[in-house]
């Protein structure tokens, strides 16, 4: 038995195996963003049935919940479900506000009337404000506290779960005002 | 129909897998002539089967027969027959299957090329070749099962990733990459039984060498041609960008490349036997965790699958394959202890040596920075990426290094040698070396690093084509049979190494002398870019059978004169959001003109494109066919066989101990 082979076996490969197994939940297309903690850009956006335009100034003094999405998302249309809820559900002291992503107004309008619109829809022509908050694909969640700063992002689809929980954060740091 | 039945045969390929190895380990630790019998029977049934079940599978991509589960995810209607075929290994699933397919071809050819002289160790090889076939099919049989039934058939499919369909190289380097990958589970067994045996006599070393040898030269294609089809494909111009999956198919190859080495000085003196079977344990490993790393979801790269169940499966097979080949080897290692000793000094022996060292601190280099962001994101919580410029800054010296040695370890005669040989040996090929550096001054080369490589690659030509040269020289003086003849086997290996050198040079000169500019243009404008003129000529909207897409056509120009029209081009897949840009790319021996589409519109006729002027790509290319062949001509049939004990290389060193 040669007990320094296997030392040295033992050190070059554990480390490595553990830390594959530490790695086999990472997922690695999350991509962070360096918006988080930082203040919201600022917004205005044609509200899809007509109006005056809806800003981020506005809708201060309330969690923000920014819902990048479009029609021809399959994600998108899945995670629909959970937000119309939760809106119903947290609608007085939460906005969401819904930003069509690349699509055009009628699509969008036959969506809603055949799943229900719970929630302001926005246009972002020209995809300023996704340029803004540096969207890279749809679906994608910016939580905003009620001082306009950006809490969390979520890529993807949401659970009602997952929603809630984001949401949660959002107004815990509305508690601790501005550090 | 034809699921139910691929997955019999998959089960079919488990229990033959399954009852061989177990038959085998059985009648090696017995040494019993009846069980190895039947390890060779059960070896060729896992072959038929997994054969039978890729049939199947090609079948069903054929007719589509959607049914299939497979067939549902990654079938369609619309693409070509080629498409359809190569769909196989398009995805997780198929390429499970697949790779079963090529190890089943390996465990035929290697138990169908064994001899009763070999009873003493091949019995080992067998239970561990036949072991990892069983975990394969296992994973068909489970986690990856492509034979899945589907309840309600769709009428049509996706079709394969859009990628994969946009080039034929795609067709060729998928099947080169396995062939190498693969191949590597033959060489393991074999290391394993002499770890088993306790010994490395030369039978066993030589049918070890040639088992390295055959994945090692598919895998150094398989390297190359998704350099290539990365540089035709993915138009942004270069063909490596050290992404997690190309160095998983490095980090292998650069063990099993200082296998190779190494077994030379096994060979000669007897030494490094241990460390020679490391060298192939540790490429065996290497694959699985490229496998892995390709499957598992963990990394992010062009190359991965989508993540999937089955990357915690081979994590477990690469943890059990690690534990047991460090056990095996603290256990037996002792018994391979060195039996003659490497003489201190400069000699062909300590450079050989010296290269094994750093072949081995590159793929260490390499794997850290693969595993890096992993390991901070593990522990901080942070993403990032280790990108061009670790790898730049580490792996050009090293690879430097390696080509400097590639140069004077062949210059060197073996064992020691007087200072005047020596000074000999070492002074004359300077010659080569001044020349190569002093032609890359002349065509502009400033580049520190570009210059040092021209210099040792001229000399390391120089040495390798001074020794191809001997034996025709030989010849020509009507050499007779009685002289010593320069084997085939150090011809091929010159053969290879001059490949490698025109590698060298070609990545060195690429990556520093070309020229690069994104323009945009309106139809009839024009730039200038080398000694080129380009004119965009317009573009146009072509439909295809299974794709559109829109082809920019741009004249090109040197000295007034029309030289060609290249057309890159945007396709669009109907499975596919965004659409594949498709570079044009024509090349002439010392550089190519490449173009690629940023964006085009086809009703305002207006374009951005992205143009290089790429020195010397092709010469990798070139110098990859080169190994190839040098690698075939080592691989061809002996002419004659050799006694067990001789010695295939014909070298003048007539010392070789019989390392029994």
């Amino acid at each position: 038995m040669n007990r320094k082979v296997f030392v040295i076996g033992l050190i070059v490969a554990l480390p490595l195996v553990a830390l594959l197994f530490a790695s086999l939940s990472r997922d690695p297309t999350r991509i962070e963003s360096p918006l988080i903690g930082r203040p919201a850009p600022a917004f205005r956006l044609a509200p899809l049935d007509g109006g005056a335009p809806l800003t981020l100034d506005s809708l201060r003094g309330r969690v923000i919940v920014l819902n990048f999405w479009a029609t021809w998302c399959v994600p998108c249309v899945e995670e629909h479900a959970a937000l119309a809820q939760a809106a119903q559900q947290f609608g007085r002291e939460t906005a969401f506000l819904g930003v069509v992503y690349e699509d055009s107004a009628p699509e969008v309008r036959t969506f809603l009337g055949r799943s229900g619109a719970a929630y302001p829809m926005v246009m972002d022509e020209g995809g300023r404000t996704a340029i803004a908050y540096g969207v890279y694909g749809v679906p994608e969640t910016f939580f905003i506290s009620a001082d306009g700063v950006i809490v969390d992002k979520h890529v993807g689809p949401l659970t009602p779960e997952r929603l809630s929980q984001l949401i949660a954060r959002a107004k815990a740091r509305a508690g601790g005002g501005r550090s | 129909m034809t699921a139910a039945l691929g997955r019999y045969l998959i089960l079919l390929s488990l229990l033959a897998a399954t009852a061989g190895a177990l038959v085998a380990f059985a009648s090696a630790a017995r040494r019993n002539d009846t069980g190895w019998r039947w390890t060779r029977r059960l070896a060729y049934a896992y072959a038929a089967a997994i054969a039978a079940a890729n049939a199947m599978m090609i079948w069903a991509l054929l007719r589509p027969d959607f049914s299939v589960g497979y067939v549902a995810t990654v079938g369609s209607r619309s693409v070509p027959k080629w498409v359809a075929v190569v769909s196989l290994w398009s995805s997780l699933e198929g390429s499970i299957l697949f790779w079963g397919f090529v190890l089943g071809v390996y465990l035929a050819a290697a138990t169908w090329r064994s001899h009763a002289s070999q009873a003493e160790y091949l019995p080992w090889a067998s239970g561990v070749w036949l072991s990892t076939a069983a975990f394969f099919s296992l994973l068909l049989a489970g986690p990856a099962q492509p034979f899945a039934t589907v309840p309600f058939p769709p009428s049509d499919g996706p079709g394969p990733n859009a990628l994969l369909q946009n080039h034929v190289l795609m067709a060729v380097h998928p099947p080169f990459l396995y062939a190498g990958y693969v191949g590597i589970t033959i060489p393991f067994g074999l290391a394993v039984a002499a770890l088993f045996a306790g010994r490395l006599g030369a039978g066993l070393l030589r049918t070890l060498r040639i088992w390295l040898l055959v994945p090692w030269t598919f895998l150094t294609v398989a390297i190359v041609l998704g350099g290539w089809w990365a540089y035709e494909v993915l138009g942004w111009g270069g063909y490596w960008a050290w992404d997690p999956v190309e160095n998983a198919s490095l980090l292998p190859w650069l063990t099993a490349t200082a296998a190779l080495h190494s077994a030379l000085l096994v060979e000669r003196r007897a030494v490094l036997k241990g460390w020679t079977v490391s060298l192939v344990i540790a490429s065996f490993l290497l694959t699985i965790l490229g496998t892995f790393m390709t499957r598992s979801g963990v990394f992010n790269s062009v190359h991965a699958f989508t993540q999937s169940p089955i990357g915690p499966a081979i994590l477990a097979f690469l943890a059990l394959a690690t534990v047991f080949s460090l056990v095996l080897l603290a256990w037996r290692i002792d018994a391979l202890a060195p039996e003659g000793r490497l003489e201190p000094g400069l000699s062909r022996d300590t450079l050989l040596l010296l290269g094994n060292l750093l072949l081995i601190v590159f793929a260490f280099t390499v794997l850290i920075g693969t595993v890096f962001p992993l390991i901070v994101d593990a522990v901080r919580h942070q993403q990032m990426s280790v990108g061009r410029p670790y790898f730049d800054r580490m792996v050009v010296p090293l690879g430097v290094g390696l080509l400097i040695l590639k140069g004077l370890g062949p210059a060197l005669p073996w064992r020691r040698s007087s200072k005047p040989t020596l000074l000999g040996a070492l002074l004359w090929p300077l010659v080569g070396a001044v020349l190569a550096a002093g032609v890359g001054l002349a065509a502009g080369a400033r580049n520190a690093w570009t210059l040092l490589t021209l210099f040792f690659a001229g000399y390391a030509a120089q040495v390798a084509l001074r020794e191809l040269w001997r034996p025709v020289s030989q010849r020509l003086s009507r050499a007779s049979a009685e002289r010593p003849r320069i084997g085939r086997r150090r011809v091929a290996a010159h053969v290879v190494h001059l490949g490698a050198v025109v590698v060298f040079v070609g990545v060195a000169v690429s990556s520093t002398m070309g020229v690069s500019k994104e323009v945009a243009l309106s139809k009839g404008e024009s730039f200038a870019i080398g000694h080129y003129t380009l004119t965009f000529a317009g573009a146009d909207v072509v439909s295809e059978a299974h794709r559109e897409a829109v082809v920019a056509r741009v004249d090109v120009a040197q000295d007034g004169r029309r030289l060609a029209t290249m057309a890159p081009r945007m396709n669009y897949y109907a499975s596919q959001q965004n659409p594949v840009g498709t570079p044009a790319v024509r090349s002439n021996v010392f550089e190519d003109l490449y173009l690629s589409l940023l964006n085009v519109d086809p009703s305002r006729q207006t374009l951005g494109l992205h143009a290089l002027v790429n020195p010397m790509v092709g010469w990798i290319w070139a110098g990859m066919i080169v190994m190839a062949l040098g690698a075939g001509v080592a691989l061809l049939p002996a002419r004659r066989p050799l006694p067990d004990n001789g010695r295939a290389g014909g070298a003048s060193d007539a010392d070789v101990p019989d390392a029994r």
